[in-house]
């Protein structure tokens, strides 16, 4: 019932574009606009559940929506903050969080402050990620971009500085941001939701993160490129069921997980090609060391799209995604069950390689409507997810997946 | 006999003159509120795409943009580089990710004319053969390879009379050489009516810039308005 209340108001809102144009309103003659954006999407997939749906049977659940208000207080100053809820599969259920909340002090041009709940700067796309009228494709590549671990990346409660310059001598403009502060993982993730196969409750999944961003828009009219960094300290309690001993006090830390992304983006009249390289390494310790995990997960993609007219749009994608794991500790031997040793990324448990296909169809300024097939090899679940869920698998993985994409986004 | 014979060449010239300005010149206009009579194209962009509120001398400053048409098209092509959809997708991430605010979006140059001459701050652009009243229009200094010139002494042009009666405006665009000391040594005319063009030459080759380490080339746009 709320689904189709939701697909109806998408179809309305879509419809009755005149309504959805600007606003703005003042109050103590500042100005104050309100935005949303909503999507619903359709999975189907041939042989394993993806995204911790029931996608073999088809699946509607792929629904989430936002809506912020923001302010400028002075010419410097301006407030905002977003709400944003979704629910895909298993994941995320209709449980409403800030998606950013901040204040924002633009002292001048090449420098700038912001503070609260900040979106995380990390390659071309992770802070837009949920805006999918943004993007050509219905999925971004998931090697890069894995919609079930948006939260590991998403945003922190901290700081940001940034800035833009320009460079002398015609050499283009530089763009960087540095942050710290703290990310807090939902008890709706796909990372809470996968350890709950192994009988771990998370009751806080949270980490101290800081890394920064520098991008440079060359001379070459239409060429970015850019690196990213992030690192972070992540501190997971809760509870864990075992066999021999009940319920337990669990605990993992990890002090030195780090991100390095690369990318590069060439735009000129109707097309656009863009590539993005990802390494993240998680270096975890649970239970007091009786158990350690290296997790070496490395993705990359190259993407292209075309404008053939106005309203359609369309692109293809190549991304691979591979990881490999190390068990050691104590309870090694015990783990060595659950978590093999994992260093041969040919084996479809430790990667996946996925070409894609669409096409966008803009049906007005503010709807759209795309069609995105995928074919994956592997299903790359090792000791970190990747879209692939015992839970909805409970039949064991195939090593091939063929999906259709269906989704429908709108914005104002 | 001799006015005969220059009367056509005249009207020819005025023809392509104000023909060229109707294929997709812009002018700037922005509120009187706003002090400098000139900005750079670094400005305009900081002020259209980086959210930048104020210039350099402590004007407010508040961008509004066309929905569509040739001075948008112009605009976009001239002095953001985007194209109309990339300049949307651009807003919108500015919006959801809270990094900005959506610009103001007029339907018509007349409603932004009229939204600029009644909103202090605000800086828009119209198609260059609008007549523009309550606003002023300005010049855009090119940033060359080296850093922007700040213009320490504007002449302006004198409009000839007969194309003012005529009600026959336009933008004329130059690229100005301009030495260290911060004289202008050249300038070459890119476009716009030609009569007027020697006006606006004759005005800009008076026009003196700070001094800077090195000489600087930048393209000048220059708007002649009857009525004004």
């Amino acid at each position: 019932m709320r689904r189709q209340t939701l697909i109806l108001a998408l179809l309305y809102l879509g419809a009755v574009q005149s309504s959805l144009y600007a606003q703005d309103f003042k109050v103590f003659n500042r100005v104050v606009q309100v935005h949303g954006f909503a999507s619903q999407g359709f999975l189907y997939t041939d042989q394993n559940n993806w995204l911790t749906t029931h996608s073999s049977q088809g699946s509607a659940a792929f629904t989430d929506f936002g809506a912020n208000v923001s302010m400028q207080i002075t010419d410097k100053f301006r407030v905002g903050v977003q709400v944003y809820d979704r629910n895909l599969g298993d994941l995320g259920e209709w449980h409403p969080s800030i998606d950013w909340a901040f204040a924002d002090y633009r002292w001048k041009s090449w420098f700038g402050v912001r503070g609260g709940k900040v979106k995380t700067v990390l390659g071309l796309h992770n802070n837009t990620q949920d805006l999918d009228f943004l993007h050509t494709f219905a999925l971004l590549p998931q090697s890069i971009y894995p919609t079930d671990l948006r939260d590991a990346t998403m945003a922190h409660l901290g700081g940001d500085v940034y800035g833009n310059i320009s460079l002398k001598h015609g050499l283009g403009d530089l763009s960087y941001t540095g942050y710290v502060g703290r990310r807090r993982d939902s008890s709706h993730s796909g990372y809470a939701y996968f350890v709950m196969k192994y009988g771990v409750n998370n009751s806080d999944l949270t980490a101290l993160q800081y890394g920064g961003d520098l991008r440079w828009k060359t001379p070459l009219r239409g060429l970015l490129i850019g690196a990213s960094r992030l690192n972070q300290q992540l501190t997971d309690t809760g509870t864990v069921t075992l066999a021999p001993l009940g319920t337990i006090p669990f605990s993992a830390v990890s002090k030195s997980d780090w991100t390095n992304q690369f990318y590069g983006q060439y735009a000129a009249g109707r097309v656009r090609l863009e590539s993005e390289y990802r390494r993240f390494v998680h270096d975890q310790t649970v239970l007091n060391g009786m158990l350690t995990t290296v997790s070496d997960v490395r993705g990359w993609y190259v993407a292209g799209s075309l404008r053939v007219t106005k309203p359609l749009e369309v692109g293809s994608y190549y991304s691979r995604y591979s990881i490999t794991s190390v068990v050691g500790g104590p309870l090694s031997f015990l783990a060595g069950s659950l978590f093999p040793q994992q260093t041969d990324t040919s084996l479809p448990a430790n990667h996946i390689y996925d070409k894609a296909l669409t096409a966008r169809i803009d049906l007005n300024r503010f709807w759209n409507v795309k069609v995105e097939g995928h074919f994956m090899d592997g299903y790359g679940l090792s000791s970190y997810p990747m879209g692939f869920y015992p839970q909805v698998n409970p039949q064991g993985f195939k090593p091939n997946t063929n999906a259709l994409v269906l989704k429908t986004s709108v914005n104002f | 006999m001799k006015s005969h014979r220059i009367l056509p060449l005249f009207a020819a010239l005025v023809m392509f003159g104000s023909l060229h300005a109707r294929a997709g010149d812009v002018k700037i206009i922005a509120n009187p509120s706003v002090r400098p009579d000139s900005i750079t194209v670094t400005e305009l962009r900081s002020i259209f795409l980086e959210g930048q509120r104020s210039l350099n001398d402590g004007s407010h400053v508040e961008p509004v943009l066309a929905k569509r048409g040739p001075a948008h098209d112009a605009f976009l092509r001239r002095y953001l580089d985007k194209s109309d959809s990339a300049l949307r997708n651009y807003y919108r991430t500015l919006v959801f990710t809270g990094t900005g605010l959506m610009p103001k979006v007029l339907a018509s140059d007349v409603e932004i004319a009229t939204y600029v001459a009644a909103t202090k701050g605000a800086v828009g652009y119209v198609s260059d053969d609008v007549q523009v009243q309550g606003v002023k229009v300005l010049a855009i200094l090119q940033t060359g390879t080296n850093a922007g010139r700040r213009l320490v002494t504007r002449v302006e042009p004198d409009y000839p009379e007969t194309l003012q009666r005529l009600q026959i405006g336009g933008t004329v665009r130059l690229s100005v050489a301009i030495s260290a000391k911060g004289t202008v040594d050249s300038v070459q005319l890119l476009g716009g009516n030609p009569i007027l063009a020697v006006a606006a030459i004759k005005a800009v080759k008076q026009w003196v810039y700070a001094p800077a380490p090195s000489p600087t080339t930048l393209e000048v746009s220059i708007s002649f308005t009857p009525n004004k």
